[in-house]
């Protein structure tokens, strides 16, 4: 079976098999049925199919009567803040964000500026599914204007947020990996406005993804060569539309994407006591952390617009995902890597500290992930067994999303990816030595 | 009653209204259709500056992208310089968004070959298959090629006509011309060439923001603003064009349409004046043409209707003009497809290197009347009304090619059954007006009494 995933995160699939301009045309009309033919912003990131889909978006925006404000090529957290900038109804990022470069996707953003949340993801889903869109006439049929100020607005907002308008960040050397995708428009340009010395590979905005997207340890390889020969005081890495975020030390130690939002919880949690809203999979370090100062942790299901929401509704002062996904919300109450640079960035200009100083601060937990490709008509099953295999050794588990299943020593998160037909195993024990048994343990009780 | 659709799916391309069938899904898959019928190349599109063409032309290039060939955009132009950058720049094809004469709710695609030429009824018989069949080429995301969007289509179509004819030579006093280009896709092109022409021009309707400022057809009863505006400016000539700017009318110094079958005549007569050769029309174009192909000893040959009949007898027979009654004119050495600017450069010239007004031209050969008139009839009883009528004028030369052409002693006829709608139409032309409608009104009158037996 060739993989389509429709949910909550928006339409994916692959490009010359499921993801058909004929399904994004038809999808575009929907989310312009949805919000009543109104002002719709839209941007891509730099994969080669980009212009196809693009196409086929205004194509289906314009014909259910909305007015299109096309980006361009623009990271998606700078459309989502242009969104609120421009009183705009809504969104379409044209992403599969850290998918690999065969990938494409639709992520719809409501008026301000968050993702759609599950109820509102149902709601655009029935009026696809139904097939009767809003027509705009001839008389009443709009045209598209070009918007180029979304990544200055964007950059304005992040030095305004972190107090960096007068170049605060100098002598910072910080290297950085766009992986070729949409931040290479922005990043460079933002931190050497800001005072910083800028180390820059893969910033060439052609789309020809030079490693995987998803900004991870396997990744940096390349980054941390770059922190290492430029002696860079940080290195980042950012997914392929600018959400997540993926760090090297100034020693060139390569960090688990979990720990993007372990340390800017430390941040956070150095200056301020506060909630911070995180989802069921991400690593326990965060609780430690804000019991050691404080501070309270909300646990969701996986997906940005569920930590958006809870974010909103507990007032929290961080949110993030183990994905390398930070919230911050002086920014926007989106996932955004630039924020999180910002937050990096302005924290080690101010009080000194050496990146490795503060990951000596995290609690030591070993986190293991592992991926089982199934076919996606079982999906679902192979959780249902597990579920049940589990009730029967009496084991205590949370629902949430998936199974999470608590263990001696640690815990193990099943679950189904929201993006691929895959089943996404993540385990976490207080001791290193125990974390592969653990995952060996959830391996041998499902039956794919 | 049965609902009457406003979707058309035919061998002339895919034709809809806006807000209606004409939905951007549909279109998407078209192209896509297109894409794979090419295969991998490249694709020239253009549109007319109708309100829904920027959403059709997206729904477009999404599905050439999708089916991998590269997407050369010449924007909001004629559709005759879609048809001249197709074969200027060896694409494997093209896309014109327009639906010519249709009123402003309507859009369509033309699909056109990588001769520069509309598919002919086989190719689009293929496209049609393809379509139906719905299992298109699709790349992979790695695989999609670019659009790349091209400014001054219109510029080289004017050099290409420039090279060809030259300024007009210098007279006593410029020629002065009224264009009317119905808001229409030769808006920006139409004046900028009779300028480069060297002609003076007072240009209406020039505003192509898709509102149609009168009906698109270039018939004489749209005309009347350019009329009017001929007499008040004194003009030597007024020119009106159509949206997509393939056909051309001609409105004399007077201020008096000449009637469309008239603009290839006198293309006709300034060509053969320079070059002999062949001369194609349709069955049911003016007999003006006979006597000026006889004028230059030039052989003319009649075909079926349709544009693509006429561009495939040129090609037969090596024609060094031809056209339609409609105002459409063809001069391969330009351009091989109906182009209002072509037309209007042979007129100019003719104009200007013979010195007579068009009135005076028009002289030179005889003039006929062509009336026409549609009845309704359902389309089983067709062929019974044209086997009738064959045995009725089996006296007279009969061409059957399409429909009945009857060849009076004083005239002609033609009935045909249309290919759209439960009519069948007559065409007569004889020396005057009230002949060629006594010869409409015999035939409507025999084919009623056949219908009602």
């Amino acid at each position: 079976m060739k993989p389509l995933k429709i949910g909550i995160t928006g339409v994916r699939g692959i490009v010359g098999q499921t993801f058909t301009p004929e399904l994004v045309v038809q999808f575009a009309q929907a989310f312009g049925s949805y919000l009543d033919g109104g002002r719709i912003l839209i941007c891509r990131d730099t994969r080669p199919s980009g212009p196809m889909i693009r196409s086929a978006v205004i194509a289906g925006l314009l014909a259910s009567g909305c007015e299109v404000i096309d980006l361009g090529v623009s990271p998606t957290p700078s459309m989502q803040l242009a969104v609120k900038w421009l009183n705009a109804d809504g969104g379409i990022a044209i992403t599969a964000g850290h998918n690999p470069a065969a990938w494409n996707a639709l992520k719809f953003v409501r008026s301000d500026g968050v993702y759609l949340n599950p109820t509102q993801a149902e709601e655009l889903l029935d009026i696809y599914h139904q097939g009767e869109f809003l027509k705009a006439n001839w008389q009443t049929i709009k045209q598209t204007v070009q918007y180029k100020d979304a990544i200055p607005h964007h950059i304005e907002v992040l030095n305004k947020a972190f107090g960096l308008e007068h170049a605060k960040l100098n002598k910072l050397v910080v290297a950085i990996d766009c992986c070729n995708g949409a931040c290479s428009l922005m990043t460079t340009k933002w931190l050497e406005g800001v005072g910083c010395e800028v180390l820059a590979v893969n910033d060439d905005p052609t789309g020809v993804f030079p490693h995987e997207p998803e900004p991870k340890a396997e990744t940096m390889a390349q980054l941390s060569a770059v922190v290492k020969a430029g002696r860079a005081d940080i290195g980042f890495a950012q997914d392929a539309d600018g959400e997540r975020l993926g760090i090297v030390t100034e020693k060139g130690e390569r960090l688990s994407e979990e720990t993007t939002l372990a340390l800017a919880s430390l941040i956070r949690l150095k200056d301020t006591t506060g909630t911070i809203v995180t989802n069921i999979s991400t690593t326990g370090a965060i609780d430690i952390i804000a019991e050691r100062f404080g501070g309270t942790v909300v646990r969701t299901p996986v997906g940005q617009a569920y930590i958006s929401e809870a974010m909103i509704e507990h007032g929290a002062m961080l949110g993030g995902e183990g994905s390398g996904g930070v919230t911050v919300p002086e920014v926007q109450l989106s996932h955004d890597s630039a924020a999180a640079i910002g937050l990096m960035l302005s924290h080690l200009s101010r009080t000194g500290k050496r990146v490795s100083e503060l990951v000596q601060e995290l609690p030591r937990l070993a986190v293991l992930k592992h991926n089982i490709a199934v076919e996606p008509n079982h999906l679902y099953s192979i959780l249902q067994d597990f579920r049940t295999t589990v009730e029967r050794e009496n084991l205590q588990y949370d629902t949430i999303d998936g199974l999470k299943v608590k263990m001696p020593n640690g815990w193990v998160h099943v679950r189904a990816s929201n993006t691929e037909s895959i089943i996404r195993i993540i385990v976490e024990s207080e001791n290193a030595a125990e974390a592969p048994h653990l995952l060996d343990w959830v391996r041998d009780r499902l039956t794919t | 009653m049965r609902a009457i659709p406003t979707l058309k799916i035919s061998i002339s391309g895919v034709r809809g209204v806006i807000g209606d069938s004409l939905t951007p899904a549909l279109l998407t898959r078209f192209a896509q259709a297109f894409g794979t019928h090419t295969g991998a190349g490249t694709i020239v599109i253009g549109r007319d500056p109708r309100t829904s063409g920027e959403m059709v032309k997206h729904a477009v290039i999404a599905g050439i992208l999708s089916s991998g060939s590269r997407v050369v955009d010449v924007g909001m132009c004629p559709v005759p310089t879609v048809q001249l950058q197709v074969r200027k720049r060896h694409a494997h094809g093209g896309i014109a968004i327009t639906a010519s004469h249709n009123p402003a709710e309507w859009n369509a695609l033309k699909f056109i070959g990588p001769s520069g030429l509309f598919l002919d009824a086989g190719q689009a018989r293929e496209l049609l298959d393809i379509y139906h069949q719905g299992e298109y080429t699709k790349v992979s995301g790695g695989e999609i090629r670019v659009v790349e969007e091209v400014d001054g289509a219109t510029d080289q179509h004017i050099n290409a006509i420039l090279d060809v004819l030259g300024p007009l030579p210098k007279t006593g006093r410029p020629i002065r011309v009224v264009l009317d280009s119905c808001n229409g896709a030769a808006s920006i092109a139409g004046p900028k060439l009779l300028e480069a022409l060297g002609a003076s021009v007072i240009a209406i309707n020039v505003t192509p923001d898709g509102s149609f400022p009168r009906a698109a057809e270039p018939v004489a009863e749209n005309l009347g603003d350019l009329c009017a505006a001929v007499k008040e400016h004194d003009a030597d000539i007024g020119f009106a064009q159509d949206m997509d700017a393939d056909r051309l009318a001609i409105v004399n110094e007077r201020g008096e349409p000449i009637g469309e079958d008239y603009t290839l005549a006198l293309a006709a007569l300034y060509v053969l004046q320079r070059e002999r050769g062949p001369l194609v029309a349709n069955l049911s174009t003016t007999s003006a043409l006979d006597d000026i192909a006889k004028q230059f000893d030039c052989p003319i040959f009649r075909t079926k209707i349709g544009e693509v009949n006429v561009t495939d007898g040129m090609k037969l027979h090596n024609a060094v003009i031809g056209g339609e009654g409609n105002g459409g004119v063809i001069y391969p050495r330009i351009n091989f497809a109906r182009d209002s600017l072509v037309g209007m450069a042979l007129t100019l010239h003719l104009l200007a290197e013979s010195g007579k007004s068009v009135s005076e031209l028009l002289e030179t050969f005889p003039r006929y009347s062509i009336v026409k008139e549609k009845m309704e009839c359902s389309s089983q009883r067709i062929p019974g009304v044209l086997r009738m009528l064959r045995q009725e004028y089996a006296r007279f030369p009969i061409d059957t090619r399409d429909g009945v052409k009857v060849m009076l002693p004083d005239g002609w006829f033609l009935v045909r059954g249309s290919n759209t709608e439960p009519i069948i139409r007559v065409v007569a032309e004889a020396g005057s007006e009230d002949r060629a409608r006594e010869i409409v009104s015999d035939v409507y009158k025999q084919v009623t009494t056949w219908i009602t037996s």
